[in-house]
């Protein structure tokens, strides 16, 4: 793994829904898998946060997908920074990783709450081609625009505040009824809640613990 | 001028101490055990623990009192996090961590501390470069502890490493290498190769620095060629990199001492999750069946968190199962404290400290079982022990196993200490071992 912290200019900040924002910034030679993710500062503060990487591993800039967080260190300076701003990166970093479970050629089935989207994201943009399902998990109908670079037929969209989604309802409740082929690799990504109720039910389900990829958003 | 440093951190804190005194002492300062002689006045500290933390003021409160008739420099080193810095530096006069020791001279001279020597100039090397470099002041003439890598990159939700000491850097091997034949040398018998993730050891500089493996297959053939006995240590080890060749090395060479600790932290697959630990249960299984297939003899140690964000009475039973069917021969059971800066300080620290001591209470039961249980099988076994003190029973000599285990026995030979010997072991109680000097 290469540890990278230099400075880094941003491109651009575009707010994709309500509170989410895409921050693209200079790529500077970083090398990564996709599914890792980076820690991100601002010159002069001296807290960061990590951030899982949204771009894909031949895109000549990286991106990362931040939710406002009104109380939060980070994020709210993150997305006012303007381009030519000057950003701290390091990474990457994690082990939520597709290419194993590609290269052994099994089912894959990826499940997100919210800005959890954001690996898939990567995963989908690295590997066009690859077969999987997508459940995106949201409050809002706004919300849904995170999938918008997703094949159709690959995703269901379950919101639970409003009706109006592929599915009403959380998406762990989609889970439940969804048939599992059991060498179905999966990655769950998101807050804890969620990845606890679709962890017991993957279990129940048939599949062991060593072929469900988590990575938890806090 | 003296000097006095409180260590108030675990063991990759005092290799930071070992280091800062032979800076001090590069600069003509001479080091004192008697706080009050002292005109530097230093703590190596873990700030990322509330307990440290909490030590640390109350020591700097009465430091900054005695001040008030005496002309002290005060200083704070070790674990820091970047934002608790500021707040710290108004109640020290000096505050550095630890990849800025090369700047120490340069410091002390500006908050008024001037020896001829202090004037040299800046070394070449700066950073963890510049630390790694200084030949440290070991603090025993049989056992030292060696940093082979600072940093981590795991990023645990309990742990705040990765902010106070930067992501995983490797020391150069060579340097390593030649640190411990000089020890071995020089007669230490006991060495232990310190980082965050020892395992990781190289990873970040792939194709140019050796890996684990091979760092410890070089000591060991060291060991081979230069017929001296002594025990390599290593730790922590994170479980996501112990690999079946770490322990097939260990396995090979005879100065790879027989001990693995393998931090377990939960036995319980969600909590492992929610600490981002980034391996199952099934795996840390896989690596415990593999140390029993191995390494047959060695002790199984262990580090657990009780009580941790949202731990259930269910995920706990999970942990006392896992410390039952892994009988550890020691364990380091800690209750959950948020830590500043770790992710998990965000979260509701919602399990109550009583139902926390309880758990300690039950594991610590499980953990005198199996501890009882291994060492029963020891009694009426030779075994090479490293003896290191008198012990708090008058007439005796206290020593450890190569597993680390304690033990006694009766002897008024302090020139033992620092020495192997043969002990032949004849009672034994959870944790700890009687013997017989052979």
């Amino acid at each position: 793994m290469i540890v990278v912290q230099a400075p880094y200019r941003v491109h651009g900040v575009e707010e994709v829904a309500p509170g989410l924002f895409v921050l693209s910034f200079d790529r500077n030679g970083l090398e990564f898998e996709t599914g890792q993710y980076l820690s991100l500062g601002i010159p002069g503060h001296r807290k960061e946060r990590e951030y899982s990487i949204y771009s894909s591993e031949s895109d000549t800039h990286l991106a990362v997908l931040i939710k406002v967080v009104p109380e939060g260190a980070m994020s709210s300076k993150l997305v006012e920074l303007k381009q030519g701003d000057l950003l701290h990166v390091s990474g990457p970093y994690g082990y939520f990783l597709l290419k194993p479970s590609l290269d052994a050629g099994v089912p894959l089935l990826w499940i997100a709450t919210g800005s959890g989207v954001s690996p898939f994201h990567s995963f989908a943009s690295t590997y066009p081609v690859s077969e999987y399902h997508l459940f995106h998990g949201t409050r809002t109908l706004n919300e849904r625009v995170l999938v918008r670079d997703f094949p159709p037929k690959s995703v269901v969209s379950c919101v639970s505040g409003e009706s109006g989604g592929d599915f009403h309802g959380r998406v762990t409740t989609y889970l439940s009824t969804w048939e599992l082929d059991r060498s179905t690799h999966v990655f769950l990504c998101g807050n804890c809640d969620m990845i606890y109720d679709a962890f017991d039910l993957l279990q129940a389900k048939g599949i062991p613990a060593a072929q469900i990829l988590t990575e938890v958003y806090y | 001028m003296k000097y006095f440093i409180m260590n108030l951190g675990c063991q990759m804190n005092q290799a930071d101490s070992e280091r800062i005194q032979s800076v001090l002492e590069t600069m003509g300062l001479v080091k004192t055990e008697m706080e009050a002689e002292a005109s530097v006045l230093g703590v190596v500290a873990c700030s990322v623990r509330q307990k440290a933390i909490d030590k640390v003021h109350s020591k700097i409160h009465e430091w900054n009192e005695r001040k008030q008739g005496q002309n002290l420099l005060t200083f704070l080193s070790g674990c820091i996090l970047p934002a608790d810095e500021d707040a710290f530096l108004r109640k020290f006069d000096v505050v550095f961590p630890i990849k800025d020791l090369s700047r120490v001279p340069e410091l002390l001279r500006g908050s008024g501390i001037v020896t001829p020597l202090s004037q040299a100039p800046q070394p070449d090397a700066t950073g963890m470069e510049h630390f790694w470099n200084v030949k440290p002041q070991y603090s025993s003439t049989f056992e030292a502890f060696v940093p082979i890598q600072n940093g981590c990159d795991k990023f645990c939700t309990f742990c705040a490493v990765p902010y106070t000491r930067g992501r995983e850097v490797s020391r150069p091997s060579q340097a390593i290498l030649e640190e411990v034949r000089n020890l071995v040398d020089r007669g230490y018998k006991s060495i232990t190769l310190l980082g965050q993730n020892v395992n990781s050891y190289g990873l970040d500089k792939p194709g140019v620095e050796c890996s684990f493996t091979e760092l410890l297959r070089e000591i060991g053939e060291y060991g081979k060629t230069s017929g001296r006995k002594f025990w390599v240590y290593f730790t922590s080890p994170h479980p996501r990199d112990m690999g079946r060749d770490v322990l097939e090395t260990v396995a090979r060479y005879e100065v790879l001492a027989k001990h693995i600790h393998l931090p377990l932290q939960s036995g319980d697959d969600k909590v492992l999750i929610r600490m981002n630990r980034n391996h199952s249960m099934d795996r840390y299984r896989t690596i415990v069946h593999e140390v029993r297939e191995l390494l047959p003899d060695a002790t199984l140690i262990t580090d657990i968190i009780v009580g941790f964000t949202g731990e259930t009475e269910e995920q706990f039973e999970n942990t006392r199962l896992a410390m039952r069917e892994f009988g550890y021969q020691m364990a380091f059971v800690a209750p959950y404290s948020p830590r500043p800066g770790a992710a998990s300080a965000r979260w509701s620290d919602d399990v109550p400290l009583p139902k926390k001591k309880e758990r300690l209470r039950v594991l610590t039961e499980e953990l005198h079982l199996s501890s009882l249980a291994y060492n029963q099988r020891l009694v009426g076994s030779k075994l090479r022990v490293l003896v290191e003190r008198s012990d708090r029973k008058e007439g005796y000599l206290a020593a450890r196993t190569e597993g680390k285990i304690p033990i006694r026995f009766a002897s008024t030979d302090l020139t033992l200490v620092g020495q192997f010997a043969e002990v032949l072991v004849e009672s034994v109680r959870p944790l700890s071992m009687e013997g017989q000097l052979l």
